[in-house]
């Protein structure tokens, strides 16, 4: 046979596999081009005495020669797994990346049926790394270029006939294909595993797989596929500290995301924080993108990142995104923050990006609030006695109008002509200026009025003549394009005729109204205003969050300080937000996803307080 | 005159910044594989001693507190207004 290459070729890898050096193996099963010249002669030599068909089976044949018989146990996917990787190399086009990745997914799924093995499969495992880096590659660079996949998209949509399934893209598929070699990293059962081993056999390659598969599931927007990876390393996998740096600076970071994007800021300040701490010092990209989810973290947390953090290099250019919003909290003005923040807008795009914008927008603005509040107090609020330990007077308080005065004046300063409002979204803020003239619904949000409940109050002073509104609003029935007559034929209808006449009949009854009661129609004295109610609720909202302390009453509507004599009203009605946060949700400072070593025990000492277990005590005397 | 020979210089200078901000932006979009597989304590941003543990990284206390602001300046005023109208 004609194959010296080939033949060379097998009987290392033979030699390989013997002395289980799976770094060398990887380092032999090249597939990335360029290839060195062996690869081509080899790849010449397997189109030649290899071709696909029948003689395919003597490739397999040959292939199955390097596996050591006398284990016992048959290593059968490895010679499968050579096989195909031999015919990779025969036949793939790196012209043709599509093709290129179906080929290589089928090798890596052969490879990590190989790493299965529980005697032999760790040997494969830095190969399965590697292949699974090259596909991860090819196919987020594959996602990038839609115009190569768009036939495929094509497909998928013709042979999907149920809408209602989700297409799965290349790289999720790939996610798939990585997510099967981490369980059988994290399921190797040789060894101690769980929380009390060490990173051995395959499991030293949970955080590299889990890692890859990760970074693949983010960029295919399929986070809650991650749930349950997380789930599983917490309950299989050794301690986190005990892998390399850049896998536990990686994960952590990955983990930290996670946990932001499903609103656990906490525990994601405490991964984020982690991966950022532990970080080499020099990896300043990588700084930086733990940076761009570690801040916002933070300010939502009601943490600003100081000038000293801001002026690091790595964070260069994140000032100028973070510091406004942070200005805009301490400020109070929150029509202001909203226009910061809404979507659409050029100053937001960089956040929208990066997944953060939502998350700034809806958990800050409560922050907003406190701060207006605290400097309406300051401003307009009773601040107690002056003192005199032994005086009894009222605790400070703030009547509630005077916020509200606030809001309203915050409004006024943000009437501006609508031309200056660009795009759809970003009219929005601007309108919530006029929040404070709806007549139902929210006084500081506007909403715009919902086409079917147009004009709905202005239908009770109404006479049954038609409008040219109400035609307008009901033109479909009262002058549809035809109608069917008496004797059931269609009859079509002039553009504009009232099929039935001159409607007659009061349609205030076929109006949908959702407001129980309009307080704005049924003025009663005493009664508080729509705003005022809405003021309470926020402010209520504050109170419960603990971001406030006091309470309110809602006749003559006050916010009370209780209790503020020793510390002043200001400190105690406004506590600090860090504190608060951190001092509730520090009870709990274990991180789902994030395996530590084991609790030492403590070693038990003599004294009192120990509970004596008398289960199996007996009677003196009884054997 | 010497209006326009500032703006003239400063033009230059501000332009490259303006393009090249997008692209740092958008470089990092992805969390790189790190070089080194491992490093010691020592090496770590935690342990290089110029970011030592007096680093101050967050500030808790950021309520604004200055009445001479803008902002807290006007609604003084407003707060008075209505005060004086009752």
């Amino acid at each position: 046979m004609a194959t010296p290459t080939l033949d060379r070729f097998l009987a290392s890898v033979a030699e390989i596999v013997k002395a289980r050096d799976g770094a060398k193996l990887q380092d032999f099963l090249q597939i990335e081009p360029p290839l060195p010249d062996v690869y081509r002669q080899m790849t010449n030599e397997l189109r030649q005495h290899h071709p696909s068909g029948p003689r395919e089976t003597d490739l397999l044949r040959r292939c199955e020669g390097l596996v050591p018989k006398s284990k016992g146990s048959s290593w059968a996917a490895f010679p499968t797994f050579m096989k195909l990787y031999f015919t990779f190399l025969r036949d793939v086009n790196v012209d043709n990346l599509l093709e290129t990745y179906d080929l290589l997914k089928g090798l890596v799924n052969q490879c990590v049926l190989a790493l299965g093995d529980s005697q032999m499969g760790v040997i494969v495992l830095p190969t399965v790394l590697y292949f699974s880096k090259v596909l991860a590659k090819l196919a987020m660079g594959l996602d990038r270029r839609p115009e190569l996949i768009a036939h495929l998209l094509r497909l998928d949509g013709r042979s999907n006939q149920d809408e209602t399934a989700e297409k799965v893209t290349l790289v999720e598929k790939s996610a798939n294909v990585v997510r099967e070699a981490f369980i059988k990293c994290l399921t190797d059962r040789s060894g101690t595993p769980g929380i009390h081993g060490k990173p051995e056999g395959k499991r030293i390659g949970i955080y590299l797989m889990a890692n890859l598969c990760l970074k693949l599931l983010f960029q295919c927007g399929k986070l809650r596929n991650a749930e349950q990876m997380f789930a599983s390393i917490s309950a299989q996998s050794p301690p986190l500290k005990y892998f390399p740096a850049s896998q536990r600076v990686t994960y952590l970071y990955y983990l930290g995301r996670y946990l932001f994007s499903n609103n656990l800021f906490y525990p994601a300040q405490i991964a984020l924080q982690a991966s950022y701490d532990q970080c080499h010092h020099q990896a300043l990209s990588q700084k930086r993108v733990i940076l761009t989810y570690l801040v916002p973290c933070n300010i939502i947390l009601g943490r600003f990142p100081t000038l000293q953090l801001l002026q690091r290099p790595e964070a260069e250019g994140l000032a100028e995104q973070f510091i406004p919003i942070c200005k805009l909290i301490a400020r109070g003005d929150y029509i202001a923050f909203r226009e910061h923040l809404a979507v659409g807008s050029p100053e937001t795009e960089w956040f929208a990006r990066k997944g953060i914008l939502l998350p700034l927008r809806t958990r800050c603005e409560i922050l907003v609030w406190r701060s207006l509040a605290r400097k309406v107090f300051i401003h307009g609020g009773f601040h107690g006695e002056p003192q005199g330990p032994n005086q009894r007077g009222p605790p400070p308080f703030l009547y509630l109008s005077k916020l509200e005065v606030a809001v309203r004046w915050i409004q006024s300063q943000h009437t501006v002509p609508a031309q200056k409002a660009y795009g759809f979204f970003a009219s929005q803020p601007e309108l919530d200026a006029q929040a404070g003239n709806n007549r139902v619904g929210s006084q500081v949000v506007y909403k715009q009025l919902d086409w079917d409940f147009e004009g709905v109050n202005d239908l009770d002073a109404q006479e049954a003549i038609p409008g040219p509104s109400l035609i307008a609003k009901y033109a479909d029935f009262l002058a549809p394009d035809g109608y069917f007559d008496a004797q059931g034929q269609w009859q079509a209808n002039l553009a504009g005729n009232l099929v039935d006449g001159q409607p007659s009949a009061d349609y205030k009854h076929f109006e949908l109204d959702p407001y129980a009661s309009r307080p704005d129609l049924e003025p009663e004295d005493g009664k508080p205003t729509l705003m005022m109610r809405e003021i309470e609720s926020i402010l209520a909202s504050l109170l419960t969050q603990g971001l406030m302390r006091g309470y309110l009453t809602h006749k003559n509507p006050r916010l009370a300080i209780p209790g503020a004599r020793l510390r002043g009203a200001l400190p105690t009605g406004f506590p600090n937000v860090w504190q608060t946060i951190y001092s509730r949700e520090s009870e709990d400072e274990n991180v789902p996803g994030w395996v530590q070593p084991p609790a030492v025990t403590a070693v038990p000492t003599a004294g009192g307080g120990r509970v004596v277990n008398l289960s199996g005590a007996r009677p003196v005397g009884v054997q | 005159m010497s209006n326009t020979q500032t703006q003239d210089k400063a033009e230059p200078s501000q332009q490259p910044q303006q393009q090249q901000k997008p692209s740092v932006l958008e470089e990092d979009d992805e969390f790189e594989d790190f070089p080194v597989e491992d490093w010691p304590q020592d090496e770590t941003e935690q342990g290089t001693t110029a970011n030592g543990t007096d680093a101050h990284l967050w500030e808790e206390s950021w309520d604004d507190d200055d009445a001479a602001e803008d902002f807290s300046k006007q609604l003084k005023e407003e707060l008075k207004k209505v005060d004086a109208s009752r």
